[in-house]
């Protein structure tokens, strides 16, 4: 064999393009793929696995071909800014987030890359089915631009074998100043090495949790209008209620992390209890199955007697781009995908979550009780809250916001670290009329926003 | 004090022991390549260590991930505790509508797309780095600096404008798109360029009076004698491309066509973190830049600096 | 045949070997530059509304406090890596520099391999170890130190930045070193053992004989990492990117690059006319400094 003038390396590469060319061509030729009628993007695995079966039956239905794919959720962003910016390859049929449904709906009505869905709601009177505080985040001025997803409603789901061991009823945890006594009894250190060895509650050490417990308590970030609006009392409030419950020598929580390190710390007994939208309550079960039939559900405890019980964490929207060239088909296929009355409860028994159709609720899949969860029914749980859950509303700035709420969570954590309560309720709100400003300079620096303004 | 505590005592001790004792005729000496020794030793231990824990978490069952740092306690090792799950869940068939996926698929293609872009690159940008050093002509030292400065522009800066010519030209999701953009980069150009002020302009002389074609001259006589530039170039591209994200990310939309950056981190997304797939794919992620490079390191390395001592 | 070699000639030949690079780059580096610039000086929302604002993104983004911390933690790095990575590679070459040891190519190899592992695989292997309580980097600080088991590197907006260094550090140590390797060999010889012969110590012989001849990697290797740590993204989206709620960039932005920004801008934002203005700024920057760079480093060889 002749000896590569070149170099070994450049040899083996060759070779490798070489061959490997030949096996895509081959893949590729084989299965003559035809361009897709239509194409769907999501970010969540566990959305696109439930969908499988039923974009199956629909292609075959209506032959045609549907593809599916999984993307990343930021990926999903930079694609859909790119390809509206240039009407480019967009998919016909996506999932977004709902806390990103602003950024897409910054300009004119006219010019928003999704299909205006709220003439054919009401046509075909689809509007009712639905949980209608839900259309809120995925609408701007009215216009409903995204059919949605989930409800999300919120509960505290706790390790029962434990609780009950300590001799706690859940029942009387009505009020959260009733848990935060709870949570003051039983966060102790255990093995004397002068940190607590028990904690009552997880709560994310960068200020997650606001945005739902605000919501919980109505507040949402952003008004009707599109007006950030977090320079009130409630807000300050709560904030010192995080940082209280957070830090310092009377705290009650810990931030248990997510996915893994939140399933190790249940497990050690490190939490008891911690926030559990229905998107979570699948996902802890795959994590952790030895700790079938020592979890139960509970409702949120309400800020004062008589308040709201719920809240909601999280939200998704199925869009159709203005771009795609078969915008009936794809309605078709969205309905298909979220209204269905039997696939929803299959698609409950997979993953958990509950549809904001409200008549999939008397399906008797979501009655079931769910051994993990000792038996408890969870669906019915949560889809006796979910009419009940607030509305939330877009911006696109609701992102910038939310961060810059958690900012002001940690500067006004790290004042409480080192002058206690002197003076905290003032530095909050002068951190939060801070960024308020920012946000609104943000948004005048949005040309589109100036003339909105102007218009109106 | 602890296990820890008491290593490191005792190194500490022997180190003392032998610069201090006065009985070694060279007990200073050895003292001073001991501890050289021991530096070494503990820097490349820090460097291992995320290698090491990143195959033990490869073979650690989901459920014992968090609990211990590398391998559980061996009274513990059971099929329960050690096992090829996650090896066997990246492996699994994937159903998708367009038929099974299987996770070699994605291995295969992203050996498609270095080799196949590090071939495509090197032709060249060995053609241009020739043409930069060996001929003489107007406009080449502006090019020269136009190249330098082309390197400064944040990639991120085109990526829209990429996009939407990329959508325009309908090379989206093709591997066209991902091949072709960077098919001839400034840095190889330079590479090559030093390599080649290596080469005496007598031998190309020779050869032109010999009757060879420029291109003969290129091909035959000057690029063998550079081999060791074309070895580092040759892993700086491979790796460059098998570890590429952004690019494949936005461009391919395909589940069958993707690589294994993108197909990993659709393991660990918004809702659902499955870190023990996601570490074991990338166990198998790098073992073939690490087979390339072990096997080629003196001609890499060679080649790798050969560029920056002359420059 | 003959025509083609006629014509394949001395004068020719050179602009036809380029004639690739000069394509390439004019389709796909040139047209999307120029489509760059047009559009930092618009807003856009969609392909019909393109709105003329002039030189409106580029005073927002100068004006813009989140751009200022994205300059601050880049401009820290970019440091970092000069004034700790660097001298750290550097050391570690001078340590194993010899002519004869078998051992030296085995700990080249193994200081290099982290290079072999992407930026993205990096950041969420790093994302993993950095957990607290949990992750190897805080027991075994636990260990060591008996400290730092509960610190969260990744959500205290103070230990995002040593977090980013100390995983940089990893991945970039061992590249570095063995351009200093190279360069060492190159050091003479002779200078060296008159110097010794002088009465010169190890600092000193450092000072007045290593360092001028390996004067010119250096300034290559400065130079090469601080543009790259201007252009650092893949390895913080990877990092701070598990988190859920408000990811990516650490509490507080702390983990906030140019890039990162401009990223966070264009296409999280929607919006990508200032994202355009912001990557030339950022060109701007790289260019300042790597001129500055070089004339200092050319200015000191003159020496």
């Amino acid at each position: 064999m002749p000896k590569f003038p070149y170099g070994k390396v450049p040899f083996w590469i060759l070779l490798i393009a070489i061959s490997t060319g030949i096996f895509n061509l081959v893949a590729t030729l084989s299965k003559r793929g035809e361009k897709p009628d239509l194409v769907f993007v999501s970010f969540a695995r566990s959305h696109m696995e439930a969908y499988e079966e039923a974009t199956e039956e629909f292609q075959k239905e209506h032959g045609v071909k549907v593809q599916l794919q999984l993307v990343s959720d930021r990926t999903v962003k930079s694609r859909l800014q790119n390809a509206f910016l240039t009407n480019a390859n967009v998919p016909d049929v996506v999932e977004i987030l709902a806390d990103t449904m602003g950024t897409f709906t910054k300009g004119p009505i006219e010019d928003v890359g999704f299909v205006d869905l709220t003439d054919r709601l009401h046509a075909e009177g689809l509007y009712d089915r639905f949980v209608e505080s839900r259309y809120s985040r995925l609408s701007r001025l009215g216009r409903i631009f995204a059919l949605p997803h989930d409800v999300h409603p919120l509960m505290l789901c706790y390790r029962s074998d434990l609780v009950e061991e300590l001799g706690i009823d859940v029942n009387t945890l009505q009020t959260w100043d009733d848990f935060v006594e709870m949570g003051r009894r039983i966060t102790n250190d255990l093995d004397g090495d002068g940190n607590p060895d028990r904690y009552a509650l997880d709560l994310p050490a960068n200020g997650d949790m606001l945005t739902p417990l605000l919501l919980q308590r109505r507040e949402p970030l952003f008004t009707k209008n599109g007006q950030l609006k977090i320079d009130n009392d409630t807000v300050v409030d709560t904030i010192i209620w995080y940082i209280h419950q957070s830090r310092g020598k009377d705290r009650i929580a810990f931030s248990a992390g997510w996915g893994q390190t939140l399933a190790k710390t249940v497990t050690d007994g490190l939490v008891l209890f911690y926030f559990c939208p229905d998107w979570r309550t699948k996902y802890f079960e795959t994590d952790t199955p030895h700790l079938s039939g020592k979890m139960k559900l509970m409702p949120l405890p309400a800020w004062e007697i008589g308040g709201s019980h719920v809240s909601t964490w999280g939200g998704t929207g199925l869009a159709i781009t203005k771009a795609s060239k078969n915008q009936e088909l794809a309605w078709k296929f969205a309905k298909v995908l979220y209204l269905k009355a039997e696939d929803l409860g299959k698609r409950f028994k997979a993953s958990y979550i509950i549809p904001p159709v409200k008549d999939a609720w008397d399906l008797p899949e979501f009655k079931e009780p769910v051994p993990f969860y000792t038996n408890q029914p969870i669906g019915a749980l949560y889809a006796e809250m979910a009419k009940d859950v607030p509305s939330n509303y877009a911006s696109p700035y609701y992102e910038l916001a939310r961060n810059k709420l958690n900012e002001v969570f940690i500067n006004a954590a790290l004042y409480y670290d080192k002058n206690g309560d002197d003076g905290l309720k003032e530095y909050i709100k002068r951190e939060l009329a801070r960024v308020s400003a920012y946000v609104e300079n943000r948004a005048q620096h949005n040309i589109f926003y100036r003339q909105q303004i102007a218009n109106r | 004090m602890n296990n820890t505590h008491l290593t490191f005592l005792f190194f500490g001790f022997v180190f003392l022991f032998l610069y201090f004792v006065p009985f070694m005729p060279r007990g200073k000496q050895i003292a001073l390549v001991y501890l050289r020794y021991l530096v070494l030793a503990s820097i490349a231990a820090l460097i291992l260590a995320p290698f090491f824990w990143l195959i033990c978490s490869a073979f650690k069952d989901p459920e014992v991930l968090m609990a211990y740092t590398f391998l559980p306690p061996v009274a513990e090792w059971s099929s329960q505790t050690i096992n090829f799950s996650n090896l066997k869940k990246l492996f699994e068939k994937e159903e998708t509508l367009e038929g099974a996926i299987y996770f070699w698929r994605y291995i295969v293609n992203s050996f498609f797309l270095a080799s196949t872009s590090t071939v495509v690159t090197l032709f060249f940008s060995s053609l241009g780095g020739y043409a930069l050093a060996k001929y003489e002509f107007r406009g080449r030292s502006f090019l020269i600096l136009f190249m330098l400065g082309t390197m400064m522009i944040p990639a991120m800066l085109l990526l829209s404008p990429l996009y939407h010519l990329i959508h325009k030209i309908n090379w989206m999701d093709t591997y066209w798109a991902l091949i072709v953009p960077g098919a001839c980069s400034a840095f190889g150009m330079f590479l090559f360029r030093q390599a080649f002020f290596s080469v005496p302009s007598t031998l190309v002389e020779a050869a032109r009076i010999d009757g060879c074609g420029e291109f003969g001259i290129y091909l035959n006589i000057v690029m063998p004698l550079v081999r060791p530039i074309t070895a580092a170039f040759c892993l700086i591209s491979f790796l460059g491309s098998w570890n590429a994200f952004i690019a494949p990310d936005v461009f391919i939309q395909t589940q069958s066509k993707l690589t294994l950056t993108v197909a990993l981190n659709q393991y660990v997304d918004v809702y659902d973190q499955q870190y023990g797939v996601f570490l074991a794919g990338t166990l198998l992620a790098i073992i073939p830049p690490a087979i390339l490079f072990f096997s080629l390191e003196k001609e890499f390395v060679s080649g790798l600096t050969s560029g920056a001592i002359k420059g | 045949m003959e025509k083609w070699k006629e014509r394949l000639n001395k004068r020719t030949a050179p602009w036809l070997f380029l004639s690739p690079y000069l394509v390439l780059t004019l389709v796909f580096f040139i047209y999307p530059f120029i489509y760059a610039i047009i559009l930092a000086f618009y807003q856009t929302n969609g392909p019909k509304s393109w709105n003329f604002v002039g030189l409106e993104n580029f005073a927002f983004v100068l004006a813009d406090g989140d751009f200022h911390i994205a300059v601050w933690n880049t401009t820290i790095f970019a440091l970092s890596s000069i004034l700790v990575q660097l001298p750290l590679s550097l050391g570690m070459a001078l340590l194993l520099n010899s002519k004869k040891d078998r051992l030296k190519g085995v700990f080249r190899l193994i200081l290099f391999s982290p290079y072999l592992v992407g930026q993205i695989f990096v950041g969420i292997i790093f994302s993993v170890i950095f957990m607290p309580r949990y992750g190897m980097f805080n027991r075994f600080l636990q260990e060591v130190i008996g400290w730092g088991l509960e610190k969260r590197w990744l959500e205290n907006p103070n230990l995002v930045m040593p977090a980013l260094i100390i995983t940089a550090m990893w991945m970039y140590v061992g590249f570095n070193m063995i351009y200093f390797l190279a360069a060492l060999q190159n050091v003479d010889q002779n200078l060296e053992e008159a110097a010794l012969i002088d009465g010169a110590n190890p600092w000193q012989l450092f000072w007045a004989v290593t360092f001028p001849a390996i004067k010119p990697v250096v300034l290559f290797v400065v130079v090469m990492s601080t543009i790259g740590s201007y252009q650092l993204f893949e390895l913080p989206y990877a990092l701070l990117q598990n988190a859920a709620g408000v990811a990516g960039y650490g509490p507080k932005d702390s983990g906030l690059t140019i890039v990162g920004y401009l990223y966070r801008t264009a296409f999280e934002s929607g919006d990508l006319g200032t994202g355009a203005a912001i990557g030339w700024l950022l060109a701007i920057i790289i260019f300042t400094i790597s001129f500055i760079q070089m004339k200092i480093g050319r200015g000191l060889e003159t020496e």
